[in-house]
Order: structure tokens, then C-alpha cells, then sequence
């Protein structure tokens, strides 16, 4: 067994922070990489060690392989995390850190290769018995190889990228006549986005729910399932909202579902953290989707209602430590939410936010968690992605949950860039999601309520005159004669003598 | 002291006609309000109006008069107008309207793509530029119809916001 004494984390942001955390508690010395546009950022302030590995543009710096293990090598660093995004789910990276002594915490460089090739997961899954959306078991060759497949499945059918992700090259088919134009569209963004135009056609579930497991895998074989993540509410493909247990979920069909998934990561000798998304449509019939080979933005709503920490039990694994609980001993209490806080207008179609925060206050109190990574006079560089924050919370039922994901997002206050904390407290007012009948259309079939920014408050007034206090201020300030008005910042120290109007 | 200010599409006046400490009373468009104000020198407001308690944020703009604030769900921006104000508002007739000559980001981001060239005849609503920003991209449309005068950027350009890229006649 290989006892790890120093990790390299090989990403940024909120992720980098929350990986840290769990190397301090466990007292392993933390080495943070960087780009030149994120010498400011917290991971790097977080981190005992600090290391420039290139240029802004992620090509050059967080997802340039060499420089990351040269780094390694540098600090003595005997693991790299590499979080969620940038290297995570790269099996090269993977190889080189085994090449080089340094222990990849994560899958095997063959399970990583094997389960990004979506076609090829679709297989091994076919043959391990989990149940598949039905589609095409190979790449698709040629229109005709289209039409046929199509026509056999059934429509609508949606035409996915072998090696997608992020809805990148996928297009829904509705009609027979849309067929060839889709494939070449699919093709040309798939080889594009991923450079393999590899395309393969999945029938389309109406109306599904984005159901995942979360499983644990040691490296002797014991494989356990930590529950479901209802993740339907999407926008764009991206996940906005994430619970757990899922408001769809029967105890019958959690244990199903969860053998699925134990049973999915053992057919590919699955080592570390993981996960195996499905799709369950109204009738409860569920599919295997894709499996992630890398721990999930999402996370945090496991650890809350299991109470085990995630990254503790990847570094555990990667030592190769055997998983000291069985299934029968884990149990899902209470209802956990994550809200994601995007910086991005949601009254201005989203429109993403990059630049200085002002100030935040963060939520606290009993259940409340946010695993963030901005700082007041933060500039939030516009290279990555927009995530700022999660905020997690708990409650015992789906319903305290909710009222505490309203008072902590009520709490949560972020200024000088835009954020989408707004849009998350129009979707823990509506009235679908409260009664828990949503699926993965949820956005846009909510739309009105959604979008609807008509101001609750009118407080006008209030602004103006505080607008106008600010500037006689500034004003008594720059002139010696301040009989309009006497400074106002010494007041707030002088309360206790005021006295009444 | 009476001052104008412009809260997003309105114009108010304000005067202060009585101060005792942090209670005051204030006149805005004739209405008159007693408020308990206090305030941190970076710009946190508690106002107590009526049993009311409103927080307001304060952030300063870049030109010392402007103001943008920050209450429960809005965002406003402010401009004291005051009688320098006033008179440059006079002097250049357009003084803070939009310019519809001109074509600018609202945030940060990197020129992707740029579309136009000098001396192109462009429609209102034509894609001139496309920004990207935190792995979003988005398209600059033409405000009006009219020929571009000048493209300020080239692909690559790491851009701010408000900065004007594209110029037209």
C-alpha cells in the first residue's frame, strides 16, 4: 500500500479549493498549478505550493499534460488529483502519470478510453445484461445505415458523437426527412468539437429524468452504491439543479437501479470514484446513458446525505486501502439540494458574467454548505467556466430542504458581476418543482414563471435617497464646509448616543 | 441641497430637509419620506422606512457620479446630475443615450470572429462580431442599418467591457 504524502491537483476553481480541504484534514500537502490568468485565484492562495504552468487559454496550461507532470516531479508530489473537466477523463494523462511513478487518482487508463468512447460503453454495457437506450450498436457508415436504423427504432431518434459531451453533435429527428441533414450536421460539430465525427443514433425518451449512482469501487473488486442524484434540471445540457434522494425514486427501483450500477462498474473492473448516469422515463423504465469516470460537480449532495466524504475516499483507493463499509451500511438520511451559481445574467438570455466581484455575504447557518472559490475584488478571468459556487443544503425532508435552499439563497448575495442566484429562487418558488414533477424540459416548459422578472419590491425611493447620502458624502468630503451635512461613516460607530428624530 | 438623479429610466429629485444623526428626512419627488439611515464607508446601506428594513449596496461606477445598486432582486444604475452634469448632458445633446453608431460588448471576453470589414454595408440586426466568454460565444448585431467605418479589434483581441469594437457611418 502506497501511503500518499503529497497531491498534486491538477485544476482550478472551486473544485482545486474543495479537493484541499479533504488534503488538509487528512494531512497530505497540497500543490496547486496555475495559468497566468489565475495567479489570483484561490486555489493557488489555498495551496502550500503554487506552480505556473502557462498561458491563459486551458490548451497551453491546465490541459498541457507534460508541464503538469514536470511540475509533479518538481514538487515530489506523489498523486495528482485531476478534479472534474480539463484531464479528468483523459486516458493518455492517465498512462503518463503511471509511466512516471506518480499515482493517477482514478480509473485505469483502459476503463477512462473504454467508457469516453460512447459506442463502446453502450457494448460493454449491452453485454454485461444493464439495460440500454435502444439505438445503433455501431458507428453509423452511411445515410442509408441511418434511415434503416432509424426506421427500425422507431422516431423520434436522436443522432449522438461517439466521443460527445456537453450536447456537443447531437441532433433530435423527428422526421425521416430530417435524417440526412442532421447527420451531417452531428458529423461536422462532432469532428470539430472532440476531432472523431464517429456518430451513432439512440432512440429519443420523451420527457426522461437524468437519474445518476454514484458508486465506489476499491481495488479488490468490492464495488458499492451510494444512491441516486436526480439531475433533470438542465438548461442547455448543463446541469443547473441537482437532489437527492430523486422525487421520482421508488425504494424498489433505487435497489434496482443500484444493483444496475454496481453491476455496470464490475463489467469494466471499475477502480475509484465513479458514476453511472441513466435515463428514466415516465414509466419507470431506465436506461444506462454514459458512466463518468471522475468525481461529479455535483458531489457534495452524496456526502450530505451518506455523511462520506467523496475525495477522502478517491485518495483511500488510489492508496489502495480496502472500502471500510459494505452496502448494507450506508443509508440516505434526509433530502439533500445543490443550487449551481453560474456567473451569468439569467434576465439577459444568460449571458455569461466574467469581472470583479464587489462583495459577497455567504450563507450560513444549520444544513448550509457552499463550496465556492470568488473573494470580494476577485476578478473572475472570462478564459473557464462560469461555475462560482455551489450552495448545498439539508433538511430532513424534501420540503425543510427547500424552504432552506430559499432562505439561504435569499442570504447569498453577490455583487459586481451577475449571477444566476435570482433564476435559482424563481425555480425553489414554482410550483412544479415543489410538488417534485419535473423532468429533464423542466426550463422550458416553466419558462414564463421563470423569466419573469417583474421586480417583487419597490424600494426605489430607498436607492435614491441612498444614492443621494453617498454623494453629499463624497461631497462634504472634498469641501471643508460640511454644514449640509455631517459625514456619515462615523455614524454607524455612533449609534449608541443618537438620539430621537 | 437639491439634486437630480437618474435611477434607470427615471428622473427624481431629492433634498434633504432635516438631520438629526442617522434619522433624516428627505423629499424625493415631493414625496417626504423619515428614514433611519446608516451606512459602512464601502457602501452598505440599512434604511429603516416606516417598520420597513431595506439593505442596499452601493458599488461606485467608474465616473464619479454614477452609481450602480444593489437591493434584494434589482439592480439600478444611478447618475447624480448636478449642475456640471447638466451642463455636459447640454453640451453634447446625446450626452448619455445610447449610441446607435457604434457597436460594444457589455462584458469582458475575446474576439472570436469578426465578420465585417471596413467600407461593408451592413443591416440593422446583421451579425458584426462574435466574443466569447467563459466558453459562451455570443454575436454582436448591428444597431442600424449604415456602412462600418472602422473595426477597432482583430481576432484574439482581448476585449472590455463597453469597449466600442465596431464603428459605423
Amino acid at each position: 500500500m502506497n501511503h500518499i504524502k503529497k497531491i498534486l491537483v491538477a485544476n482550478r476553481g472551486e473544485i482545486a479549493i474543495r479537493i484541499m480541504r479533504t488534503c488538509r484534514e487528512m494531512n497530505i500537502g497540497t500543490v496547486a498549478v496555475f495559468s497566468e490568468a489565475d495567479r489570483t485565484s484561490l486555489h493557488v492562495r489555498y495551496a502550500e505550493e503554487a506552480y505556473c504552468i502557462g498561458k491563459a487559454p486551458s490548451s497551453v496550461s491546465y490541459l498541457n499534460i507534460e508541464k503538469i507532470i514536470e511540475v509533479a516531479k518538481i514538487a515530489q508530489a506523489d498523486a495528482i488529483h485531476p478534479g472534474y473537466g480539463f484531464l479528468s477523463e483523459n486516458a493518455r494523462f492517465a498512462e503518463r502519470c503511471i509511466e512516471e511513478g506518480i499515482i493517477f487518482i482514478g480509473p485505469s487508463p483502459l476503463v477512462i478510453s473504454q467508457m469516453g468512447d460512447k459506442i463502446k460503453a453502450r457494448e460493454v454495457m449491452l453485454e454485461a445484461g444493464i439495460p440500454v437506450v435502444p439505438g445503433t450498436r455501431k458507428s453509423l457508415n452511411s445515410l442509408k445505415d441511418a434511415m434503416v436504423s432509424a426506421k427500425e427504432i422507431g422516431l423520434p431518434v436522436i443522432i449522438k458523437a461517439s466521443a460527445g459531451g456537453g450536447g456537443k453533435g447531437m441532433r433530435l429527428i423527428n422526421n425521416a426527412s430530417e435524417i440526412n441533414k442532421g447527420l451531417m450536421g452531428s458529423r461536422s460539430e462532432a469532428k470539430s468539437a472532440f476531432g472523431n465525427d464517429s456518430v451513432y443514433i439512440e432512440k429519443y425518451i420523451v420527457s426522461p429524468h437524468h437519474i445518476e449512482f454514484q458508486i465506489l469501487a476499491d481495488q479488490y473488486g468490492n464495488v458499492i452504491h451510494l444512491f441516486e442524484r436526480e439531475c433533470s434540471i438542465q438548461r442547455r445540457h448543463q446541469k443547473m439543479i441537482e437532489e437527492t434522494p430523486s422525487p421520482l425514486m421508488t425504494s424498489e427501483l433505487r435497489d434496482e437501479m443500484g444493483k444496475a450500477a454496481v453491476k455496470a462498474a464490475k463489467a469494466v473492473n471499475y477502480t475509484g470514484v465513479g458514476t453511472i448516469e441513466f435515463l428514466v422515463d415516465g414509466n419507470l423504465n431506465y436506461y444506462f446513458l454514459e458512466m463518468n469516470t471522475r468525481l461529479q460537480v455535483e458531489h457534495p449532495i452524496t456526502e450530505r446525505v451518506t455523511g462520506i466524504d467523496m475525495v477522502k475516499q478517491q485518495i483511500k483507493i488510489a492508496e489502495g486501502q480496502p472500502l471500510e463499509f459494505a452496502q448494507g451500511d450506508l443509508n440516505q438520511n434526509g433530502h439533500a439540494i445543490e443550487c449551481r451559481i453560474y456567473a451569468e445574467d439569467p434576465d439577459n438570455q444568460f449571458m455569461p458574467s466574467p469581472g470583479k466581484i464587489h462583495k459577497i455575504s455567504e450563507p450560513l447557518g444549520l444544513g448550509v454548505r457552499t463550496d465556492g472559490y470568488v473573494y470580494e475584488g476577485y476578478d473572475i478571468p472570462i478564459h473557464y467556466d462560469p461555475l462560482i459556487s455551489k450552495l448545498i443544503v439539508w433538511g430532513d425532508t424534501r420540503e425543510e430542504a427547500i424552504s432552506r435552499m430559499r432562505r439561504a439563497l435569499y442570504e447569498y448575495k453577490i455583487t459586481g458581476v451577475k449571477t444566476s442566484i435570482k433564476f435559482m429562487e424563481r425555480i425553489m418558488n414554482n410550483q412544479n418543482f415543489i410538488e417534485g414533477k419535473y423532468d429533464t424540459h423542466f426550463i422550458e416548459n416553466n419558462q414564463k414563471q421563470l423569466l419573469d422578472n417583474k421586480p417583487p419590491e419597490d424600494c426605489e425611493d430607498m436607492v435614491i435617497i441612498a444614492a443621494y447620502i453617498d454623494y453629499l458624502d463624497k461631497i462634504s468630503r472634498a469641501q471643508d464646509n460640511h454644514k449640509a451635512f455631517v459625514p456619515a461613516q462615523s455614524r454607524w460607530k455612533k449609534l449608541s448616543y443618537l438620539n430621537n428624530f | 441641497m437639491t439634486f437630480e438623479i437618474k435611477i434607470n429610466d427615471r428622473t427624481a429629485w431629492v433634498n434633504l430637509l432635516g438631520q438629526n444623526g442617522n434619522l433624516l428626512k428627505v423629499e424625493v419627488d415631493g414625496k417626504i419620506y423619515q428614514v433611519d439611515l446608516l451606512h459602512t464607508s464601502d457602501g452598505t446601506f440599512s434604511i429603516l422606512e416606516g417598520g420597513n428594513s431595506y439593505n442596499i449596496e452601493l458599488v461606485p461606477g467608474k465616473q464619479p457620479k454614477k452609481y450602480t445598486a444593489h437591493t434584494l432582486y434589482n439592480s439600478y444604475d444611478l447618475t447624480i446630475i448636478d449642475a456640471e452634469a447638466r451642463y455636459l448632458i447640454n453640451r453634447k445633446s446625446n450626452g448619455t443615450g445610447k449610441n446607435s453608431k457604434t457597436i460594444s460588448s457589455p462584458m469582458p471576453g475575446k474576439v472570436v470572429k469578426i465578420l465585417v470589414k471596413e467600407g461593408d454595408v451592413i443591416k440593422a440586426g446583421d451579425t458584426a462580431i462574435i466574443i466569447s466568454a467563459m466558453k459562451m460565444e455570443s454575436e454582436y448585431k448591428s444597431p442600424s442599418d449604415g456602412i462600418v467605418k472602422k473595426v477597432n479589434v482583430a481576432a484574439g483581441d482581448t476585449v472590455q467591457s463597453d469597449q466600442i469594437l465596431v464603428e459605423l457611418e
